[in-house]
């Protein structure tokens, strides 16, 4: 970055972010809403993602030593009331897919020492890996743990002739000792910005969808463009009472279930749960 | 030591200081194969193609444009190499060349059912997204410069070379350095804009 782009941009940088209306006059602001009353725990969602993004499936082994590539996964908890005492502690079992929650304050930007990660225009939290140097900064500092390492060279044996065919062309085939992550599917938003931009319009709501919400068998994620006033998921997170440039968001009243994980950290994430609700006497 | 020797001192040492620091690792230009002092392939490796397909004809001296062959450059990410049967579509009618050698392989190809087995000299990195679509819409569509122009700008003068050969570096830098210019927005307009520069742009 030349000197005089930084003096020019100075106000932008010192600026803190987010902020109300920061995206008041942006085209894009890619969001998304899961709601985990819906969710059964059925991991379509990451199997889709394995095959859209290039995923290595690294084995048992290695997936206890928690060096798995899962850019979406589904974490368990078990017990809810009574239910592990019961004779059917499953009962109890409840589901939430943790995926990177593209912060707008991101806590993995600051600390990358070769600036690998910054805030993309529309909202994400990108990832280069030609920039990595593998320094897993960012990793140790991201309070979700939905950074990946990549701590072998995995196209050597994840993808053994003819499986490599299945490779998506539009995604990167990560090397040994980069970083990676979730990314809101940019391949497929980046093919519909793109032709949407040459026929002179924005993308339409639901036009593009990540891989995960996708796959989603009781459509619990939903995705779509928070800049757009008029997109469901602008609609959700507003009667939802979530607000992006908020670290503790305020209810009009009980019973709205919509929250941000881990929102006291001040990361202000783009991604909105639906608190899931069980009726324990049924 | 006194005040001049050490300004001197300080001179030279920055004048061997900066020739490490800034020496350019690419060569913009330059005859087909060639490389850098360390050795780096600036501009790609040497490709020999199966027929010496004389750009300087089709796209020189018959004014085609670039866009008759490489159909997709307006409609998708590549520009595509196009299919025997396009170039049999003029060829078959054309019979004053017919005796040509370069017409003779064209047409054993086309006879043994073979495609011709082009090679590419633009191959960018894996990792790397380019679109065509876009570059082809603004520049060609909306601005309405010359396909020769539009296409020069990564490409070189195609029109003047027989076979095409890289005559621009394709390295990040360079991409960079057109992205930060002032462009006019529309043709005859005074607004200027420059390239998006956000990553995930062209890094996939």
């Amino acid at each position: 970055m030349s000197l005089s782009n930084l003096i020019q941009n100075w106000n932008s940088f010192r600026t803190r972010r987010p902020y109300e209306g920061q995206y008041d006059d942006a085209p894009y602001k890619w969001a998304m809403v899961i709601d985990l009353d819906a969710c059964i725990g059925c991991n379509a969602c990451t199997v889709a993602c394995y095959a859209e993004n290039n995923l290595p499936v690294v084995g048992k082994e290695r997936f206890g030593k928690g060096q798995a590539m899962h850019w979406i996964r589904i974490e368990r908890y078990w017990g809810e009331g009574d239910a592990m005492t019961s004779e059917f502690p499953d009962h109890g079992a409840q589901y939430l897919p943790m995926l990177c929650q593209q912060c707008e304050a991101a806590p993995c930007e600051p600390v990358c020492p070769v600036g690998a990660t910054h805030h993309s225009p529309d909202g994400l939290n990108t990832q280069v890996y030609n920039r990595c140097v593998g320094s897993r900064y960012c990793s140790a500092n991201c309070p979700y743990k939905v950074r990946y390492f990549n701590w072998w060279n995995y196209p050597d044996r994840a993808w053994p002739n003819p499986l490599e065919l299945q490779l998506n062309p539009d995604v990167t085939v990560r090397s040994k000792g980069v970083m990676e992550k979730c990314t809101f599917c940019m391949q497929r938003l980046r093919a519909g910005m793109d032709k949407a931009k040459t026929e002179g319009r924005i993308l339409a709501d639901g036009e593009v969808l990540t891989a995960c919400a996708q796959a989603c068998p009781t459509s619990a994620i939903t995705f779509g463009n928070l800049a757009d006033k008029k997109s469901k998921v602008a609609r959700m997170w507003k009667n939802q009472q979530v607000d992006l440039a908020k670290d503790s968001q305020e209810k009009s009243e009980e019973g709205i279930r919509g929250y941000r994980i881990l929102e006291e950290l001040n990361t202000y994430p783009s991604i909105v749960y639906l608190e899931r609700v069980r009726n324990l006497e049924a | 030591m006194n005040y001049g020797k050490r300004i001197f001192l300080w001179i030279v040492l920055f004048w061997i200081g900066s020739a490490q620091v800034f020496a350019e690792p690419f060569v913009q230009g330059g005859p087909i194969g060639s490389q850098t002092s360390d050795g780096y392939d600036a501009l790609g490796p040497v490709v020999e193609q199966p027929i010496e397909f004389p750009h300087n004809t089709h796209a020189g001296r018959m004014q085609i444009n670039c866009m008759y062959c490489h159909t997709y450059a307006r409609r998708s990410n590549v520009s595509g190499i196009p299919r025997l049967d396009k170039c049999m579509g003029c060829h078959n009618l054309i019979e004053g060349v017919k005796d040509r050698p370069r017409i003779k392989k064209l047409f054993e190809y086309w006879e043994n059912k073979q495609p011709i087995p082009w090679k590419k000299v633009h191959d960018l990195p894996d990792f790397v997204r380019f679109n065509h679509e876009r570059h082809i819409q603004r520049f060609y569509f909306q601005e309405k410069r010359p396909v020769r122009e539009v296409c020069g700008y990564c490409h070189g003068d195609i029109a003047s070379m027989t076979t095409a050969r890289r005559v621009k570096a394709l390295s990040m830098g360079w991409c960079v350095s057109c992205h930060q210019k002032d462009h006019l927005e529309k043709a005859g307009s005074t607004v200027t804009s420059h390239g998006p520069n956000d990553c995930w742009l062209c890094h996939k």
